[in-house]
């Protein structure tokens, strides 16, 4: 007997399956699917951006904010130089476009690699409820621009700011009907309390998440 | 060893304590700040075990449609009955895909299998890479002594030395310079592994995925960068829908370390696009048995529940005053003091079921509320009912009971009795303590025993029915 046929065989001798409550079993399960009931949630209420700047603040990312996207490299360059850090940067492919030679950084739209020590990435949405960055992957969007270099600097359209997890996934199953093959939830610099259960920041992933919310209503 | 022995040298090490005093307090403040920005966490822990009972209840289905949505989205489902076929079966994929090196990033399934012995005997070297396990496995593969913190047992002197042995590098002596030594180690590996082995928190039954939590980024790097992905999960990891999940994650950190959220937490779905410039061209799933597939409906089903936050002996007395390792198996705390005796046998952990005291701290914390001191009396009936009791305790609890069926013959032992507990308790400065318990002297090795009032119950009933 193959293990896969073994294991569900035990399983269905636990639980006294039989057909006829497979099929109930079968319609229950594609029910409660369709439903997607959602649990108990915080509430989340008046200024999502407020909200998401504060968590943000408190998971150890620095937030700025800017009123459209091309005002962007000014603040990136800002913070390159309040932080001593080098103006050179690996961006996702669909950020290239923006002026970024103008704020005098050197920035280049590939796959990130280990000796990068800057990405910039721009996020698919955010979350309120706990200052999370939500980036979806895809050959635009890369994973590794916002996990290898030291330095994360990511671009928040305050529009896409959503409460919580709930509507993210909602807003996802809306606007790209399947899944990405990652869908990352960024929450502050990386850490680790193994030693001592003393938090470090700067574990495997950035010692830095810096984020710059581009605020067009303002 | 039993626990006894292993609790006893435990108690004795005096680095070792000095550890665990150290850790003791700072999981349980968190914690206890971290629930409460949830408005309403009872709800939320109530809605978190109804929907892993759900799962658990048809759990044959909710398998099927995870396997067909995983297989929908390019995944490859595997299955193994034990640690042996987890081995085999991984060493077999490595071979497929000529992996020289597998980077890992934390799983209790390869625990329980003894992973890295079997890779390294095939040939291919299995690299930790959280910080914790990667310090066990320099420290000749050491078991962890607690699931979220593999190395609470360790103080930063003995990491530092450690270091300082394994990278032939100058001692350090702060917790962050250590850190950033370990991520300068581990780099490299991290770009060079082909294969990459995680394990999973939850499994998405709606989309075929796993969900996948971490703080260092470890996790990440695991999936992102190696051309295979391996997942290694238990089969009641499995949860209906990316609502669930949302829910079990205001649980699952807050519970586990008291963050509201984890630093990292990925979604990870079938292989990469054709165009992509990361993540995985091959991703199999492992779901494994090694003992679950029996309790689904039985007594013991309540404990699949489990999300392994580690709540649950952070909060126990029993725990932090021995450590993990007293547990003797890959479980420590209440959760293992239940889960080793059902997935190893129960004559082969006979003391762990008595390793606590049933204050219900653990019952209390649980997120998704098994009630573990519930569970672990049931484990001490079955081994009674199992004949799988001491000699001396059985023919005790058999004279008693033949006492109890013979009144007048009890009344007489119990008046001799609490007599002779008064006499050994006479010769203290006080003398209502008795240092030294005749019939059972390990019993107060530790403590002293109350001596009784000096009259038994039915003396004193006796007593007050003829003056009233
Ligand atoms: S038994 Fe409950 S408290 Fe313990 S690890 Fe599992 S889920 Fe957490």
């Amino acid at each position: 007997m193959s293990s896969r046929a073994d294991i569900l065989g035990r399983i269905r001798a636990g639980l006294g399956r039989d057909d006829a409550n497979a099929v109930a079993g079968r319609s229950a399960l594609d029910a409660y699917l369709a439903a997607k009931p959602q649990g108990p949630k915080p509430k989340v209420d008046g200024d999502l951006l407020a909200r998401f700047r504060e968590k943000s603040e408190q998971l150890s990312s620095t937030v700025d904010a800017v009123a459209t996207p091309q005002e962007v490299p000014q603040a990136v360059a800002r913070y390159l130089s309040a932080q001593q850090l080098p103006a050179q940067a690996v961006c996702w492919p669909e950020l290239a476009s923006l002026p970024w030679q103008q704020a005098g950084i050197a920035v280049e739209a590939r796959a990130a690699n280990s000796s990068d020590l800057l990405g910039i990435t721009g996020c698919y949405c955010a979350l309120a409820e706990t200052g999370t960055l939500v980036l979806c992957s895809s050959p635009n969007t890369p994973s590794a621009a916002s996990l290898l270099p030291e330095t994360h600097i990511a671009i928040v359209p305050a529009g896409r700011i959503v409460s919580g997890m709930e509507e993210a996934w909602q807003l996802i199953r809306r606007e790209t009907g399947e899944l990405p093959r990652a869908v990352n939830f960024i929450s502050g610099p990386s850490r680790t309390g193994d030693i001592e259960q003393t938090i470090v920041l700067g574990a495997h992933g950035p010692y830095r998440v810096h984020i710059v919310i581009v605020n067009t209503e303002k | 060893m039993h626990f006894k022995a292993r609790a006893g040298q435990k108690l004795a090490d005096v680095i070792l304590q000095d550890n665990l005093k150290k850790a003791k307090s700072k999981f349980v403040d968190r914690r206890a700040t971290a629930i409460l920005d949830l408005d309403d966490f009872e709800a939320t822990r109530d809605s978190a075990t109804a929907l892993r009972d759900r799962v658990l209840n048809d759990l044959d289905l909710w398998l099927e449609k995870f396997e067909q949505q995983a297989a929908k989205s390019g995944a490859s489902v595997l299955w193994a009955r034990d640690g042996a076929e987890i081995c085999w079966l991984v060493i077999d994929i490595a071979h497929r895909h000529g992996v020289k090196k597998a980077i890992k990033s934390k799983s209790m399934l390869s625990e329980e299998a003894g992973l890295n012995q079997a890779l390294e005997t095939a040939g291919i070297q299995p690299v930790e890479t959280d910080l914790g396990e990667y310090i066990l496995q320099i420290s000749d593969n050491e078991p962890p002594s607690h699931i979220i913190a593999p190395v609470f047992h360790k103080s930063k002197e003995e990491v530092s030395a450690l270091f300082a042995r394994t990278h032939h590098l100058p001692a350090k002596d702060d917790i962050q310079a250590l850190t950033r030594e370990a991520r300068e180690v581990l780099r490299p590996h991290f770009l060079s592994a082909e294969m990459g082995i995680s394990g999973g928190n939850f499994l998405i039954a709606e989309t075929g995925s796993v969900a996948l939590v971490t703080n260092e980024g470890n996790g990440r790097m695991v999936t992102t960068l190696p051309k295979v992905h391996v997942v290694i999960t238990g089969i009641e990891k499995v949860i209906p829908t990316l609502e669930d999940l949302a829910t079990l994650m205001r649980l699952l950190p807050r519970s586990a370390t008291g963050q509201s959220i984890s630093n990292y937490f990925s979604l990870l779905t079938g292989a990469k696009q054709a165009a992509e410039s990361d993540g995985p061209e091959h991703l199999y799933f492992i779901l494994v048995d090694n003992g679950r597939a029996d309790l689904v409906g039985g007594e013991f089903a309540e404990m699949l529940r489990c999300i392994r936050c580690g709540a649950c002996m952070n909060h126990c007395p029993v725990y932090q005053a021995v450590g993990g390792h007293a547990y003797g198996w890959v479980y420590p705390g209440p959760m293992g003091a239940v889960l080793t005796p059902l997935f190893t046998g129960m004559q082969n952990a006979l003391d762990l079921p008595q390793a606590a005291t049933l204050c219900n701290q653990c019952g209390v914390v649980c997120p998704v509320k098994i009630p573990l001191p519930q569970l672990l009396l049931k484990l001490r009936a079955k081994q009674v009912e199992a004949h799988l009791r001491p000699f001396g305790e059985r023919l005790g609890l058999r004279a008693w009971a033949w006492l109890a069926l013979h009144p007048a013959l009890y009344a007489l032992a119990t008046r001799i009795g609490v007599r002779y507990l008064l006499w050994l308790a006479r010769d203290g400065k006080r003398n209502d303590r008795i240092r030294v318990l005749g019939v059972a002297p390990e019993w107060t090795l530790g403590r002293d025993f109350p001596a009784p009032e000096g009259k038994t119950f039915r003396e004193l009933y006796a007593a007050r029915k003829e003056t009233a």
